[in-house]
């Protein structure tokens, strides 16, 4: 296809690039932002490995045309973390509690998983063990079992909650 | 985070340590800044693709590469004439970098172009001519073993890549005396490793020659030697520098040699660094899965239910070419034997040829397919015999101080109490008449050291930097099993310092020790041994250059260096010191751990590996009848892997193993149509989703091994043999039929269910 | 122009219009993988003519851009459309379902498309408007043109929105798969059923399953069986059977045997249809 401008948001700052508008956005992201924390496992949908937020909501990277995001608004692995120097204050709970729960093993699929776990901690803040289970069914890991990943979306549930009550709170 | 310094090293009760004992590269992950091998770039990089044989078994005519040359972006296309027909191999020489002659199978790799992008060079390889002609193919072992059947390599006769026979005590007479003898086939698919991160690479030569691959590998030296060798390469010219490795479960050990080859070939004619990345797609198609096996086991018993004999006919599909097939056929047809005490084995085994995708190996060897075959059969000469089968397993098995069937010594052994534990878990005593049940147990190899009998062990270097920091140097590799994270706290409990003074490096051999690498559990068993005694040396070397440098003795405690007057001294000083005093040498400790020697025969009979790690497991499965559909409630995982020093990892390690044996049970395995893998996308191969997973129960009974460095035995390939057999013989009790084939689908059980009721 | 987002219907047709047939319509793309698209498209996503779930007096009408995520949330279509309601909570993943919208689920044509054999069960009718501004109305099941063919043409026409009637007194309606894998799978068969029973007595029915022929299909002999009969353990026998006889299904390598699926068509089409029938019972 032929090339064309694309502007949209990208971890909340306005980007435009020239691009083939059926490039999936993984590559875009990959190729044109050198945003590589988003990874590639099948190219198909079928793994959940490249999923990234779209205004807020977890997909498959890998099957959304570039031209699709126009105007929209794009969040990636890169993007949920704040832009401190302390290394506590850069991590969101989410990959703190991957860190802590043992929930990162060869890490590939980590932060397609961290990107589902934080739609869904957006949508439902105290979700369930099935809740979790459900929100990273379409986010294949090979190492885990999933059980760590469980535990470690739940702990973070709990630290956002009560970062939420008392803002003060590590 | 500091650790204890009174537990030294011991992680067990420190849940505060959770960021050193997972490794350094957590935080990079967890960050989505870790790089694999799919993110790797170098300036002026070339992109390789491969042309793949679209027959299973043909000649080769003629190639014709003048267009594909001609076009613009492409830089380099090889066929098997521009290079050296030097065969290479794991156990058997019987692979080319590209096939000269003839194609063995679909996807056989046929030619390789380098162009300046993935576009160009996707053009090339439709721009490339072959004339094949066709020849029969044999797709199935029996059709390759029959009389006349198509030769796949001309010096393989009878298709036959490996056989063995092997006969223990006396079998013969022993089936005579049984009260019972009991028998049945089984048949295993191939299955595939299916690390999420397909495997990548990106190979550099200069011009000097100097070849540096950048993938990640489970045995990078290992690799090195035989891409030095295909290559004719000096082995000091090749380099293997690793990115992170995204999952590896035994397909990452030699990875996929073919795809190192053809990057440095084509890194060799062009002068540039050359990508090369397998798609998914291709992954399935022509990645090594492990073999597909048939056996035909016959078990004989006393009417008590004691083991005398068993029997057992295998016969494992190799595919094309041979790769660890040969091992992995081995350890499926042996490893099994010495789980309970069987006192007298004949077995036959035959790794047989066909036009399929060439194998490899899997986490846990062929084990876990044996388990599937061997466990069934208990069960069902339990249920003839009247038997529990929680007791009869109890009768049998294998115990600390035993010599097994194969001479392996087991020094250290609770199988006995994982079995009555797994069953406590799983609630066996107390049994919900609505469920089936099933148990099964599970022996693997501890830092196996069959693979090469004179290179036994490892090797570490801790070197201190002149900031008072402590580097470590071994040639292990961590995939996310927590090898370094276990590395770094051992190193750290010896010299008493916060593990946060370590840096680690394994990925790179320019300057990290020869190593065996992630296989045979041997990784914190023997290269955390080695890390071990690096340490202690240096911390003697520490001792003494402090000395030399107070003029009077200076002992390390606690992590400090004090003098007898009680004065301290700062590590960085002496490093310093030790620096300038041999104008540039730094202090740095060695360690190397060589393990016994490994005697066995020529029969193989003898004590193979260090130690030998237990488990067993229990599941509670539900069947619906009328579908067959059924539900894996819970799995109760039980293990005796010695001492367990970071709980985190070696649950995570368990929560992972069960998962893949359940996959491997009940989701996995390959699909052929005519020698074409039918599941080559990972919605038609399926590994378990997070809903697929059950409840997992996971429980440590340590034990300490006289034998086993630093008290602990491997975990990561034991977890999942036991799988397949407590799944199987579950869904039995509660369908009340028995699948014979794997994986356990609705259907089968739906078939075996409906068979029964027509008998009836 | 090759890849506009139209942000109405007017924009939309405009494009389509203007590209002489070359221009064709997407939505999620979730089908798609990418591959050999189509060099004009015109992303329909955001056309607020296709977006929205109403419940009208005495129809529920559901956008062609609403995605399969937005109709699993949506309490309207649970309350007046339960099978399509479970079936859009069960398609895929939940990144699938965030994008892959219920026109594309049914322009796509696959054979067992989950939401499209509720569509079909629930007697929906899909409206449809040219690039000349008339609007046609066509039963979901006349839309499919062969196996993953539709037979709209994406170039010259716009799949609007669905129309169904509202869950009446006495009716219900029901949902089942029946898949190797929990999640990120397709189904051996899926099976959806829409029942109204007045006094105890079925007296509407339409049971739907898939894959069986291209598109959903009707099981019109077990619909008579069911048509006022009284539900018991007989007739549930009877539905079974019927069910399994009356349409070829086809076997693959990839899924299940024929004669797996075939058992598989009865046990779902007996199941959904009971579960159904409680539902009907329950908003008598």
């Amino acid at each position: 296809m032929k090339e064309q401008v694309i502007n949209f948001q990208l971890n909340d700052e306005p980007v435009n690039v020239y691009s083939d508008p059926s490039l999936s956005l993984l590559k875009l992201l990959r190729n044109r932002f050198n945003l590589l924390g988003t990874k590639e496992g099948c190219g198909r949908g079928d793994c959940g490995v490249c999923t990234v937020l779209l205004d807020g909501r977890a997909v498959n990277s890998c099957l959304i045309p570039a031209g699709k995001v126009q105007g929209r608004n794009v969040c990636t692995i890169e993007g949920i973390s704040s832009k401190s120097t302390a290394k506590a204050a850069r991590f969101h709970p989410i990959q703190q509690a991957f860190v802590e729960k043992g929930a990162v093993q060869c890490g590939f699929c980590t932060p397609g998983m961290i990107m589902s776990a934080f739609a869904l901690l957006q949508e439902n803040p105290s979700p369930s063990k099935e809740e979790v289970r459900e929100a990273i069914s379409g986010n294949l890991c090979r190492c885990s079992g999933y059980k760590q990943i469980e535990e470690a979306v739940l702990e973070a549930a709990k630290v956002m909650i009560c970062q939420k009550e008392h803002p003060g709170f590590k | 985070m500091p650790i204890d310094k009174e537990k030294g090293f011991d992680a067990k009760n420190n849940s505060s340590g959770a960021t050193v004992n997972q490794g350094p590269d957590v935080w990079a992950k967890a960050a989505g800044r870790a790089l694999y091998g799919i993110d790797l770039q170098l300036p002026g990089m070339l992109y390789g693709k491969i042309l793949r044989s679209p027959h299973p078994h043909a000649r080769i005519k003629a190639i014709d590469t003048a267009e594909a040359d001609a076009l613009p972006g492409v830089r380099a296309v090889l066929t098997a004439s521009d290079i050296k027909k030097k065969r290479y191999g794991i156990v058997v020489q019987d692979e080319l970098p590209l096939a000269y002659d003839r194609v063995r199978y679909i996807g056989d790799e046929v030619a390789a172009v380098a162009a300046v992008d993935e576009k160009s060079a996707s053009r090339a390889l439709e721009a490339l001519n072959v004339e094949y002609e066709p020849l029969s193919a044999v797709f199935e072992p029996k059709a390759a073993l029959a009389q006349g059947a198509v030769q796949i390599h001309d010096q393989f006769p009878g298709n036959i890549a490996w056989q063995r026979e092997l006969e223990r005590g006396n079998p013969d007479r022993a089936f005579k005396e049984a009260d019972l003898v009991v028998e049945n086939s089984f048949s295993i698919p191939s299955v595939h490793p299916t690390y999420l991160e397909p495997i990548a690479c990106v190979a550099s030569s200069d011009y000097p020659g100097n070849l540096t691959i950048h993938t990640a590998l489970q045995s990078p030296d290992i690799v090195r030697d035989i891409i030095a060798g295909a290559l004719e390469l000096p082995f000091s010219k090749v380099r293997i520098v690793g990115p992170v490795m995204g999952g590896g479960f035994g397909g990452r050990v030699y990875g996929n040699l073919k795809l190192y080859l053809l990057s440095s070939l084509l890194s060799q004619f062009t002068g540039l660094p050359v990508k090369m990345q397998l798609s998914r797609e291709e992954e399935f198609c022509i990645g090594r899965p492990m073999i597909a096996a048939e056996l035909k086991i016959k078990m004989a018993l006393r009417s008590d239910g004691t083991f005398l004999a068993r029997e057992s006919e295998i016969v494992t599909d190799n595919g094309a070419y041979s790769a660890q097939a040969p091992w992995v056929s081995k350890t499926l047809s042996e490893r099994n034997d010495s789980v309970y005490r069987i006192p007298n084995i004949r077995t036959r085994a035959c790794l047989v040829y066909t036009n399929k995708v060439p194998t490899a190996q899997y986490r846990a060897y062929g084990n876990q397919a044996a388990n599937f075959a061997c466990e069934s059969l208990i069960d069902q000469a339990a249920e003839k015999l009247g038997l529990d089968p929680l007791q009869i397993r109890l009768n049998n098995c294998t115990q600390a101080g035993d010599t097994t069937v194969h001479g392996l010594k087991i020094k250290s052994c609770a199988l006995k109490d994982c079995l009555k534990e797994a069953a406590a878990k799983i609630g066996w005593s107390n049994r919900n008449k609505n469920c089936g049940y099933g148990i099964s147990a599970g022996i693997h190899a501890s830092g196996s050291l069959v693979a090469n009998k004179d290179f036994r062990g490892a090797s570490a270097r801790a070197v201190l930097e002149l900031d008072g920091r402590v580097t470590l140097f071994s040639g292990e590799q961590d995939y996310g099993q927590g090898t370094y994270g276990a590395f770094t706290n051992i190193a750290a409990g010896v010299l008493e310092l916060d593990p946060d003074l370590f840096s680690l490096n394994c990925r790179d051999s320019l300057i990290t020790p020869y190593s065996q690498g992630a296989l045979a559990n041997r990784q914190t068993t023997i290269g955390g041994r080695a890390v071990q005694l690096a340490a202690a040396d240096l911390k003697k070397l520490i001792e003494e250059a402090a000395s030399e440098m107070a003029g009077e003795p200076v002992r390390m405690e606690k992590g400090r260096l004090k003098s007898n007057d009680g004065s301290i001294m700062e590590l960085a000083a002496v490093a310093v010191y030790y620096h300038n005093r041999t104008s540039g040498l730094t202090l740095t400790g060695e360690g190397s751990y060589v393990p016994p020697p490994v005697e066995y025969d020529e029969t193989s009979y003898g004590n193979i590996s260090v130690t030998y790690s237990f488990a067993a497991h229990a599941a509670e499965v539900e069947v619906d009848r009328e579908t067959g559909a059924f539900t894996i409630k819970r799995i109760a995982s039980v293990h005796d892997s010695g001492r367990i020093i970071n709980p985190l990892a070696a649950r995570g390690q368990v929560y992972g193993g069960v998962a893949q044996g359940v996959g491997f049970s009940c989701y996995e395995g390959y699909l052929f149509d005519r020698g074409r893998v039918v599941s080559k996308t990972l919605a038609d191969y399926r590994i378990p989703t997070a809903l697929d997973v059950p409840h997992i129960a996971c429980c440590f009974i340590e034990t300490t091994d006289p034998e086993g460095p630093l008290g602990v035995k491997g975990l990561g390939e034991v977890v999942q043999v036991p799988v397949p057999g407590a799944l199987a013989n579950a869904v039995a009790d509660a369908a009340g039929v028995r699948v014979t084939e794997l994986p356990i689908t609705a259907e089968k059980i739906y078939r075996a269910i409906s068979k029964g009721e027509c008998a009836r | 122009m090759s890849y506009t987002i139209a942000s109405n219907l007017k924009q939309a047709i405009k494009i389509l219009k203007e590209s002489d047939g070359k221009a064709q319509v997407i939505a999620g793309a979730t089908d798609l993988f990418l591959e050999n698209l189509p060099s004009e498209l015109v992303d329909v996503s955001a056309v607020p003519e296709i977006l929205g779930i109403t419940r009208g007096k005495d129809f529920l009408s559901i956008g062609a851009g609403v995605t399969h995520a937005e109709a699993a949330a949506s309490s309207v279509i649970r309350s007046e459309a339960e099978a399509l309601s479970e079936a859009c909570r069960i398609v895929g993943s939940p990144q699938v379902r965030n994008m892959g919208t219920l026109g594309g689920n049914v322009i796509n044509a696959a054979p067992a498309a989950d939401a499209a054999v509720a569509l079909v069960a629930l007697g929906a009718k899909a409206v449809l408007t040219d690039l000349y501004g008339s609007s046609r109305e066509a039963f979901v099941v006349d839309l499919y043109g062969g196996y993953n063919r539709s037979s709209v043409d994406s170039s010259a026409e716009i799949l609007m929105r669905f129309l169904l009637k509202p869950a009446q007194r006495g009716e219900g309606s029901a949902f089942l798969r029946f898949a190797p894998r929990a999640a990120l799978a397709l189904p051996l068969v899926n099976a959806a059923a829409r029942i109204r029973v007045e006094q105890s007595l079925i007296k509407e029915a339409r049971i739907v399953i898939a894959p069986a022929k291209p598109a959903p299909t009707r099981l019109l002999e077990t619909e008579k069986l069911l048509l006022g009969a009284k539900p018991g353990l007989d007739l549930w026998q009877k539905v079974k059977s019927t069910a399994s006889s009356e349409i070829e299904v086809r076997g693959s390598m990839l899924r299940c045997s024929e004669e797996y699926r075939c058992h598989l068509v009865g046990v779902l089409a007996r199941r959904v249809s009971q579960q159904a029938v409680v539902r009907a019972m329950e908003a008598e």
